[in-house]
């Protein structure tokens, strides 16, 4: 049987109750088009049995919980089910089993929640600011995982006299810091007016990118391999000036 | 807002050194902009492979000296600039808000004098600090020959400082660095090292270079051998209580007969990394990785050719190894040594567990067992025969630490 749920935490939670005798379970929340014979169904978030699975799961796990954000945020298809077999092995063992790293659905989830971890860690050197006129921080991004708010405490904790906008702009969402408080929002486009030496040091900076390189040792496929090309729309090194 | 002419020249002259790393430092914000990042932070990538994670740059490009293999040495007829404090702060501080670096490696040719050049950094580094309210990363270069006593107080302003040792004996720095001598690195270095000393000893090792000292040689401008390299780095490492130490592979941008006309291949420099990750995290010696006078081989890295020297030590059976013998094991890094020790104890790992686990196979299945079993070639002439990987890629062996460091410093792996 399918279930599909609508993401969230709590209706991952339901649907984990739900389909939890089912041997045959498939959890996701992506609508896909069903082979013939297919059974599905919509599993609605129960926010009470959905305590109740949180409480178990906690006590079976202390890091059940911050494990399953991690692994509901990936971009990864077929993250929900990932999640679920793994939630599923620290039921039916009653402990944690992150460490039993010969077993396949644990070894599914600790590479997915290291994907998204890394990714966290990457956008923390990837993430571009430009500076507008207000001298508020804008930042749009693309990433694969949804962790636009997780990037949120690694900035503030460095520029915190600045208000910033981290802009997921897939996901048309942003995590917001005010200079006080932060929060996520939708968001689907920002008009940003820049500041007046904006140019500057975004020209400033490609100089510097330009210069440190050492030609006459070219190792493209290396740089690629650190800095994947589908981050480079957003590093105004990459940019080429030609493209505006 | 300083010109790109002058960033230019000042980034061309500092781009051959090799150290960008930002990691060691947990230095706090206290109100202003930046701290530490200790696992350290990459924010970009040059076309050739290297990691931009600090603004490299040169107070100045002049130079009194006249080093045979620099570009900055004091002769030649090429573009020469200074920059101000002021301009080196502004620059830090409208990067890093940016989000292009991590902070700043401040380096420079002696310009004038080594003390008046010491007195420039110590002022840039100082206003840095205490005006511009700066808390990210700093690693500053020591001027050999400067005024101790300004050495000692910018380096209660930085994160680590470094003093390059340039090449590996003493006798070819008397030939390519004739101004320098051995003891104008190494006796500042030793200086710094008690004093960091003293500081912990008071348990305020945060205030003084909280991320240590590293040094630089460079390979092949001269006839040292891999061997003499690694003990020369080995005794750094044991003797100065260095973080790191850096290999610069030798790339000929001045033309002197003295020097070899063609650059260092970059698999020897790999292969030094290789050499001194053992040392640093493996538990091996300069003596077990190469002889004195020998190189290490190209067509092998050090870990497997040790254990093909080594026979009497292998096989090890994965289910019961400690983790030191594991980490002998070619092919099985700290990483993979971790992951089996904690899987086992769930259950007996068999050859396929291991390939489920990740743990990458095509070298280490000649040198151990599962469950008594082994499962690589017959004799060792095959082993060498199927190691052997002569056009192996030169990966830069620090990036790919940093990333294992910092995945284990999110996952609390290790
Ligand atoms: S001291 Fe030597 S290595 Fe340093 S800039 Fe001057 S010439 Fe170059």
């Amino acid at each position: 049987m399918i279930y599909f749920f609508d993401g969230s935490k709590e209706a991952f939670l339901t649907a984990f109750l739900e389909a939890f005798p089912d041997a045959d379970a498939y959890l996701t929340c992506t609508q896909k088009q069903l082979s013939i014979g297919q059974e599905s169904v919509f599993v609605q978030s129960d926010e009470v049995r959905a305590a109740k699975a949180e409480r178990r799961l906690l006590q079976l796990d202390k890091n059940s919980l911050s494990d399953l954000s991690l692994l509901l945020r990936s971009g990864q298809t077929g993250h929900e089910q990932i999640a679920y077999r793994y939630l599923k092995k620290i039921a039916t063992e009653g402990r944690p089993v992150r460490k039993m790293l010969a077993d396949d659905d644990v070894v599914a989830a600790v590479e997915c929640m290291n994907r998204v971890r890394w990714e966290i860690h990457r956008l923390h050197g990837f993430i571009r600011f430009m500076e507008s006129a207000s001298g508020a921080l804008y930042a749009p991004f693309s990433p694969d995982n949804d962790v636009c708010d997780l990037l949120v405490p690694h900035f503030r904790a460095r520029l915190p006299q600045f208000p910033f906008v981290l802009h997921d702009v897939s996901r048309k969402k942003a995590a917001i810091y005010d200079g006080k408080n932060a929060f996520v929002a939708p968001l689907e486009r920002a008009e940003v007016v820049l500041s007046a030496d904006e140019q500057g040091w975004q020209a400033l900076w490609k100089r510097y990118y330009a210069s440190v390189n050492i030609p006459s040792r070219e190792r493209l496929k290396q740089m690629r391999g650190y800095m994947p090309v589908r981050y480079w729309k957003f590093l105004p090194e990459k940019i080429s000036p030609s493209d505006g | 807002m300083i010109t790109e002419e002058k960033l230019k020249i000042l980034t061309e002259g500092a781009k051959y050194d090799v150290s960008c790393s930002s990691s060691g430092s947990s230095r706090k914000n206290k109100g202003g902009m930046g701290n530490g990042y200790v696992a350290g932070c990459c924010h970009s990538f040059t076309p050739d492979g290297r990691c931009i994670s600090l603004l490299k740059i040169l107070m100045s490009n002049h130079c009194i000296y006249s080093c045979r293999y620099c570009p900055n040495r004091a002769d030649p007829d090429i573009p020469r600039a200074v920059a101000t404090p002021e301009e080196i702060c502004e620059l830090v501080i409208d990067f890093y808000k940016r989000n292009y670096i991590e902070g700043l490696f401040l380096s420079s040719a002696v310009y004038r004098s080594p003390d008046y050049t010491m007195e420039l950094l110590l002022r840039t580094v100082k206003m840095l600090r205490t005006q511009y309210n700066f808390h990210g990363y700093i690693h500053l270069k020591g001027i050999p020959r400067a005024d101790m006593g300004m050495v000692r107080q910018a380096a209660l302003y930085v994160d680590r400082m470094s003093y390059n040792i340039e090449l590996p004996s003493e006798r070819s720095l008397k030939l390519l660095a004739p101004q320098k001598d051995k003891e104008s690195l190494l006796s500042p270095m030793r200086a710094l090292t008690q004093e960091k000393a003293e500081y912990a000893q008071e348990r305020k090792s945060s205030l003084f270079l909280p991320a240590g000292q590293t040094t630089q040689m460079i390979v092949g401008a001269s006839p040292e051998s891999d061997g003499q390299i690694l003990r020369l780095t080995q005794s750094l490492y044991r003797n100065m209580g260095l973080k790191r130490v850096y290999y610069s592979s030798y790339v000929p941008v001045v033309h002197d007969s003295v020097l070899p006309d063609k650059p260092v291949g970059q698999l020897r420099e790999h292969r030094l990394y290789q050499a001194d990750w053992l040392l640093r995290f493996y538990g091996f010696t300069a003596d077990e990785i190469a002889p004195e006078g020998e190189n290490l081989p190209m067509d092998l890295d050090p870990k497997c050719a040790w254990a093909l020297r080594n026979p009497q030590f292998f096989p090890v059976e994965i289910n019961r190894a400690p983790l030191e013998a594991l980490l002998r094991v070619p092919g099985i890094g700290a990483k993979s040594a971790y992951k089996i020790t904690e899987a086992r104890r769930f259950a007996a790992l068999g050859f396929e567990d291991l390939g489920r686990m990740r743990v990458v196979l095509k070298r280490a299945r000649h040198f151990i067992t599962c469950k008594g079993k082994y499962y690589g070639a017959k004799n060792e002439s095959a082993v060498r025969g199927l190691l052997a990987a002569p056009a192996e890629r030169a990966e830069q062996l620090s990036l790919f630490s940093d990333r294992e460091t910092a995945l284990a410093a999110l996952t609390g792996d290790l």
